[in-house]
């Protein structure tokens, strides 16, 4: 007999409002998580990733469907999902006037735990915060602040961790920590973890799993190789001075598709490495502005599925179009 | 649920003694209403205020009022922990974890009216630096301060009422002026109501402040005892505490 999964919804939707003014932040989510896997949640910024933790972890009520955390309903158990889950928040919080020992504490009291001693201890040698463990954590650092945070999330030994964009606002080397971090916390402790993120490369390198959520929607899930593989091209990004001929591209051979994307064109390629030298033949080099090529990727999966970049959101591209008409002006 | 209660209640103990600046204002604010507020009539003649106050100390008169009127203070930057929790995110801590909304609004509200019952010994000790004497039995003091309490429980439980199912810093704050102001002024606290006009003085005959006051003074003064007045005051207590636990339980919302 198989194990249930640690997470599962069935058309889940969240509406923030009612009427006309109304936001539909998730729409009928259709997820299932295999206990002890990474699973990601990849998605630009407002693609509904917060909101799916918050209605997980019972801070949002659910509009419409079902979910299951460990095993116990969302909407009619909320506390016992809450006693079997932790959380990591994207901004780090904890009880500054506290010492990293007393944060432990409150978490204990908050989780109902007896005997928490020795798992607290355990867990302040493991993030090497032992030594520091009296210190108020407003003298810590912002590793150890996450640390700790992260000690806190397994306290009462929980099935399934949320980890909400862990690594925002992180310089390199702490988010390069904290991947070791979750994965080896996910080695060690057996625990479900789902993280959302919008960089490509944590998906990439994390998770097992990742579900690609946009706009409220869950448009793709599967392992990174395998969500990598659905793309079966390369993508080449052009930008020229004037125009292009969109069909003479579309019938050069081994382009799939021409598709415009601004002041930019997307080309479809089975093979980046045959299509330049046809390229370069049909448009003159000195009409090109910018060309990139892209192998399969997430970010790649991502554009391929909505046509935009993770990171391109709306005030990004009305920057880039003051810029290029900043250009034209100048021309 | 009694743990979650403990670690919330020593929560908002502890982030107020740890606060040193929080500490003196919670005890230097009452010791300064004495100071400049009691002082205003140093000199007026004692048989003036005998008349008007039944003790030719005001400080006498006034300290059971301001004790008082610190309870309604203390509920109200009680309350400010619960908007200051939700900004910094740590509502949304305590709120994926198994406890529930209504005991985090009783941990704040007992947190709040135990702050409260800090000021009471520096307030008595300030007194007695400005000549007011205590003739004071156990019993007398104990049913003093338990008026106080249920005052302090009562105005927490409201405040928090207030700020609990706001999303916004600033509304709570102005909504809890706007109730303070005119909750103070119009109560025995400061000054005797029979000299209010009479739409003051039907005010100040239900404000609780008006009870808590008459009930210390009759202590400290050693007038006759309106021990109903402390019946008073715990229906209050109990009152607030319902519609904060029932509000709370509601729409207490998280950010």
């Amino acid at each position: 007999m198989t194990d249930p999964p640690a997470i599962e919804l069935r058309g889940l939707s969240k509406r923030y409002g009612s009427g006309e003014g109304s936001v539909l932040a998730l729409d009928r989510v259709n997820l299932s998580i295999t206990k002890g896997t990474v699973f990601g949640l990849l998605g630009p910024n407002g693609a509904g990733k917060t909101t799916l933790i918050k209605v997980l972890t019972g801070i949002s009520d659910v509009t419409e469907g079902e979910g299951s955390v460990a095993g116990f309903d969302i909407r009619r158990q909320s506390l016992e999902v809450r006693a079997r889950i932790g959380w990591v928040a994207a901004e780090v919080i904890l009880d500054d006037d506290f010492s990293g020992w007393e944060n432990l504490w409150l978490q204990a009291k908050l989780q109902s735990l007896t005997g928490w001693e020795d798992r607290a201890h355990q867990l302040l040698d493991y993030f090497s915060l032992a030594d520091r463990a009296k210190d108020k954590v407003g003298h810590y650092s912002t590793g150890m602040r996450k640390k700790l945070e992260i000690a806190l999330a397994l306290l009462h030994q929980p099935s399934v961790i949320f980890m909400d964009e862990p690594t925002i606002g992180l310089d390199v080397g702490t988010r390069r920590m904290l991947w070791d971090i979750v994965t080896g916390i996910h080695r060690e402790f057996g625990v479900t973890v789902l993280l959302t993120t919008h960089y490509i490369e944590e998906a990439d390198a994390l998770c097992d799993r990742v579900a690609i959520i946009d706009e409220g929607r869950i448009i793709a899930e599967g392992s990174p190789s395998e969500l990598k593989a659905r793309v079966k091209a390369d993508l080449v990004q052009l930008e020229t001075s004037d125009g292009v001929d969109v069909r003479a591209l579309s019938d050069l051979p081994g382009v799939q598709e021409v598709r415009s994307q601004g002041n930019e064109w997307v080309i479809r390629v089975a093979s980046s490495e045959e299509f330049l030298p046809r390229l370069f033949a049909r448009v003159p080099t000195d009409h090109i502005r910018r060309i990139s090529v892209e192998k399969p990727s997430l970010e790649t999966v991502f554009l391929d599925l909505t046509g935009r970049r993770i990171g391109q959101d709306e005030p990004m591209r009305d920057v880039r179009k003051f810029y290029m008409q900043m250009r034209r002006a100048r021309q | 649920m009694r743990s979650q209660f403990w670690g919330l209640f020593v929560r908002e103990i502890l982030r107020t003694f740890r606060n040193p600046f929080v500490l003196l204002i919670t005890v230097v604010q009452p010791f300064m209403w004495l100071a400049f507020f009691g002082s205003s009539f140093g000199n007026v003649s004692p048989v003036y205020l005998k008349g008007l106050f039944g003790t030719t100390n005001y400080i006498e008169f006034l300290l059971p009022g301001v004790l008082s009127t610190s309870m309604l203070s203390v509920g109200m930057f009680g309350s400010m922990s619960t908007i200051q929790d939700k900004r910094f995110g740590f509502m949304k801590r305590i709120l994926i974890t198994p406890t529930s909304k209504e005991i985090i609004f009783l941990s704040k509200a007992l947190g709040s009216a135990t702050r409260g019952l800090v000021q009471i010994p520096v307030m008595v000790v300030a007194a007695v630096a400005f000549g007011v004497s205590f003739g004071l039995s156990p019993l007398e003091w104990a049913a003093w301060i338990a008026g106080l309490f249920c005052l302090a429980i009562g105005f927490s439980s409201l405040f928090l009422a207030i700020t609990a199912p706001s999303t916004d810093w600033q509304t709570p704050g102005v909504v809890s002026n706007f109730i303070t102001m005119p909750l103070m002024f119009a109560s025995a606290s400061m000054f005797s109501s029979s000299q209010f006009p009479a739409w003051m003085q039907a005010i100040s005959n239900v404000n609780p402040i008006t009870f808590s006051a008459l009930l210390g003074r009759s202590f400290v003064l050693g007038r006759p005892i309106p021990w109903e007045y402390l019946g008073y005051l715990a229906v209050f207590a109990v009152g607030m505490l319902a519609i904060g636990y029932f509000v709370s339980a509601r729409w207490l919302r998280v950010e």
